[in-house]
C-alpha cells in the first residue's frame, strides 16, 4: 500500500508543466472576463506622489521622466495614465522627456495626448514633450544649467523656447518635481546624484513591481517624495484620481494569479513532504 | 577669446552654415584620426586614451566639487552666465561638453548598426543555420528605417481634417501594431515561466527556505488587493491593524528589505567608486587595450 501513496505524493510534485500555463492563462482570462471586484486603497507610499504633485508650485513644471518601453507597459503605462491624470486634476504643467529606452517618448506620448484631450488640456501651454535625449547624465548636468539649450527641440521638432508654457523656464530652479517612471535601474541613481541631492529639486518616482524593493531606502530616506510600486501603485493611483482603469483590471488578474502561484508552491511542498515520510524516506 | 570658444558650440539655424560645419567637422575628424593612426604607435595611443579619459574626468570631477561664487573660482575677465545660480570657473563649459559628448555616444549608435549589418549579411551572405532570423533584422530595420523618416519628414497637416498619410499609417501599423504587442507578448511570457519554476524550485528543505517562503507569500499577497481582502475583518487601526496582511507586506518591504537594499547600495556605491577611479587613472586596462598587446 506505501508504493503507490508515495507515487501520487510525487506526482504531486512533477505537474507538467503545460497543465501550469493552462492554469495560469485560465486564470488570467477569467479574471478579463468575469473581474472580481476588490477593495484598492492607497499605501503612503503612492500617497507621496500624489501629495508631491499636488505641492508643486504653480509657477513651476513638474517633468515626468518616461525611461520605459512596451515590455514594461502593461505596468508603466497604467503608471503614467494615472500620473498624467493626477497632474492635470491639480491643474500642473508637466513636461514628458525620455532618456532611454527611446520607445518610451512616443508611448507616453500618445497617453498623454489621449488623457490631455479629456481635460481639454492643450499641448504647448498645459503639457509638451521635450523628446528622447541622448546623453543621459551629461543631458542632466547640462539641463539644470540651461534647459531651453539643452532641450532644443520638443518631440514634434519645434523649439521648446518657441512654447508658451515654456516662457520662463530657464534652469532646474523652473522644476517643481521631478517624477521619474521606469523599468531600468540605475536612471534614478543618476537622478538623485545629479538632480535631487545637489539641486535639492523633489523626486518622486515609479517602477516596476520587481524593481522596487530596492529603491525603499530612498523612500525611508527622504530623497523620494513617493513611489508607484507596479500595477498596484497604477492602480492606487487610479483610485486617488478617481479615475479606474487598466491598472484596476490588471490588479484583478495579478490578485489571483498570486493565489494561483502561492497554491502551486503549496501543493508541491505538500507533495515533497509527504513523500519524503514521517522520518524523511523517499526524499528526492 | 572666451566668446569665441563658446560659439563654437552654439546652434546654427542657417543651412548653408550647418552644412559647412558638418563637412568641416566631418573632413576634420577623419583627417585627424588618419594621422593619430598613421603615426601614433601602440604606445602612443594608450598614453592619448588615457590622458582623454583623465582630462575628462578631472574637469567633471572638479567642476561638480568646485566652490561657486568667489573671486579666485570666477574671474572678472570672465562673463558669468548665471550669477544669481552656482557656478564656477569651469561651468560655461558643462554644456560644450555634454554635446560633445553626446555627439561621440551618438556615432556608437551608428558603430552598432555597422557591426549588425556585419555579422548579419555574413549569415544570410553564406546561408548559415538560422539565416532567415537575419533576413528578418534587414527587412524590419529597412521597413522602419524607410517608413520612420518618411513619416517624420512629411509636411505638417491639420490633424483634425485630414487622413493619416500612408507611409505614417504603415509606421504606425510597424511600432504600435507589431513591434509593441510583440515586445509585451515576449515580456508577459514571464508569468508563466514564473509560475512554473516556483512550482518546481520552491521547496522548504531548511529553517531559512521556511522564513523566506513565509515573508514570500506575506508581500506576494500583501501587494495586491486580495490581501486586504482576505484581512478585511480585522479594524484599520490600533495594535490589531498591523496583522492587516497590506500592512505585514508593507512592514516586511520597508523594515526588513530597505535595510538589507541600504546596504547592497553602500556595498555598490564604495565598488563603484573604486571602479570609477580604476578607470579614470587607466588602470583598468583590461578593458581598452587588451587586444592591442
Amino acid at each position: 500500500m506505501a508504493e503507490p501513496r508515495a507515487g501520487f505524493w510525487q506526482r504531486l510534485q512533477q505537474i507538467p508543466r503545460y497543465y501550469v500555463y493552462l492554469l495560469m492563462a485560465a486564470v488570467v482570462i477569467w479574471q478579463i472576463l468575469f473581474p472580481i471586484p476588490l477593495p484598492i486603497a492607497p499605501s503612503s507610499a503612492t500617497q507621496g506622489v500624489y501629495d508631491a504633485i499636488s505641492a508643486v508650485p504653480d509657477d513651476k513644471l513638474i517633468l515626468i521622466s518616461t525611461d520605459w518601453d512596451a515590455s514594461t507597459n502593461a505596468e508603466t503605462g497604467p503608471q503614467t495614465e494615472a500620473i498624467v491624470h493626477a497632474c492635470l486634476q491639480n491643474d500642473k504643467r508637466f513636461a514628458i522627456m525620455n532618456l532611454h529606452p527611446p520607445m518610451g517618448v512616443k508611448l507616453a506620448n500618445d497617453i498623454a495626448e489621449q488623457v490631455a484631450e479629456q481635460y481639454g488640456a492643450e499641448y504647448g501651454v498645459d503639457w509638451c514633450n521635450w523628446g528622447y535625449k541622448y546623453g543621459f547624465a551629461n543631458v542632466l548636468i547640462a539641463m539644470a544649467k540651461n534647459i531651453p539649450k539643452t532641450i532644443g527641440d520638443d518631440f514634434y521638432g519645434t523649439p521648446v523656447a518657441e512654447l508658451s508654457m515654456m516662457q520662463g523656464v530657464e534652469d532646474i530652479e523652473s522644476i517643481g518635481l521631478v517624477i521619474e517612471i521606469t523599468g531600468l535601474a540605475t536612471i534614478t541613481e543618476t537622478w538623485i546624484g545629479l538632480i535631487q541631492g545637489v539641486y535639492g529639486t523633489p523626486f518622486a518616482s515609479a517602477y516596476t513591481a520587481v524593481m522596487a524593493p530596492g529603491y525603499y531606502p530612498f523612500l525611508d530616506s527622504g530623497q523620494m517624495q513617493g513611489m508607484l510600486v507596479g500595477a498596484k501603485g497604477a492602480a492606487e493611483m487610479e483610485a486617488l484620481v478617481t479615475r479606474p482603469a487598466k491598472a484596476s483590471v490588471i490588479m484583478n488578474v495579478q490578485s489571483w494569479a498570486h493565489v494561483l502561484i502561492i497554491l502551486l508552491i503549496v501543493i508541491g511542498n505538500l507533495g515533497f513532504v509527504l513523500a519524503r515520510g514521517p522520518r524523511g524516506q523517499g526524499a528526492p | 577669446m572666451w566668446d569665441s570658444i563658446q560659439s563654437v558650440f552654439q546652434p546654427t539655424t542657417s543651412p548653408p552654415q550647418l552644412y559647412r560645419n558638418l563637412a568641416v567637422a566631418l573632413i576634420g575628424s577623419f583627417v585627424l584620426l588618419a594621422l593619430l593612426h598613421r603615426f601614433l604607435g601602440p604606445r602612443g595611443r594608450r598614453w592619448l586614451i588615457a590622458f582623454v579619459t583623465f582630462v575628462g574626468g578631472l574637469y567633471l570631477g572638479l567642476e561638480y566639487f568646485l566652490p561657486v561664487r568667489t573671486a579666485v573660482l570666477w574671474p572678472t575677465a570672465i562673463p558669468n552666465p548665471n550669477p544669481d545660480r552656482g557656478a564656477n570657473l569651469l561651468t560655461p563649459g558643462i554644456e560644450p561638453v555634454g554635446i560633445m559628448m553626446s555627439v561621440i555616444g551618438a556615432f556608437t549608435v551608428g558603430l552598432g548598426i555597422y557591426s549588425l549589418c556585419q555579422v548579419h549579411g555574413r549569415s544570410l551572405g553564406q546561408r548559415r543555420p538560422g539565416w532567415h532570423n537575419s533576413l528578418a533584422f534587414f527587412l524590419a530595420m529597412v521597413a522602419m528605417l524607410v517608413f520612420g523618416f518618411w513619416a517624420h519628414y512629411l509636411p505638417k497637416v491639420d490633424e483634425a481634417s485630414a487622413v493619416m498619410p500612408v507611409p505614417r499609417a504603415i509606421y504606425e501599423m510597424l511600432f504600435s501594431g507589431l513591434f509593441m504587442p510583440l515586445q509585451a507578448a515576449t515580456f508577459s511570457l514571464l508569468a508563466f515561466y514564473i509560475a512554473s519554476a516556483a512550482y518546481r524550485a520552491f521547496r522548504i528543505r531548511t529553517a531559512e527556505a521556511g522564513l523566506m517562503m513565509a515573508a514570500a507569500f506575506i508581500v506576494m499577497i500583501g501587494q495586491v488587493p486580495v490581501g486586504a481582502w482576505v484581512t478585511s475583518g480585522l479594524p484599520t487601526t490600533g495594535a490589531l491593524a498591523f496583522f492587516r496582511l497590506e500592512a505585514l507586506g508593507e512592514w516586511i518591504m520597508t523594515w526588513l528589505n530597505a535595510p538589507a537594499q541600504r546596504g547592497i547600495v553602500f556595498g555598490v556605491a564604495i565598488g563603484g567608486l573604486a571602479m570609477s577611479l580604476r578607470i579614470w587613472l587607466s588602470l583598468e586596462r583590461g578593458t581598452f587595450f587588451s587586444e592591442q598587446g
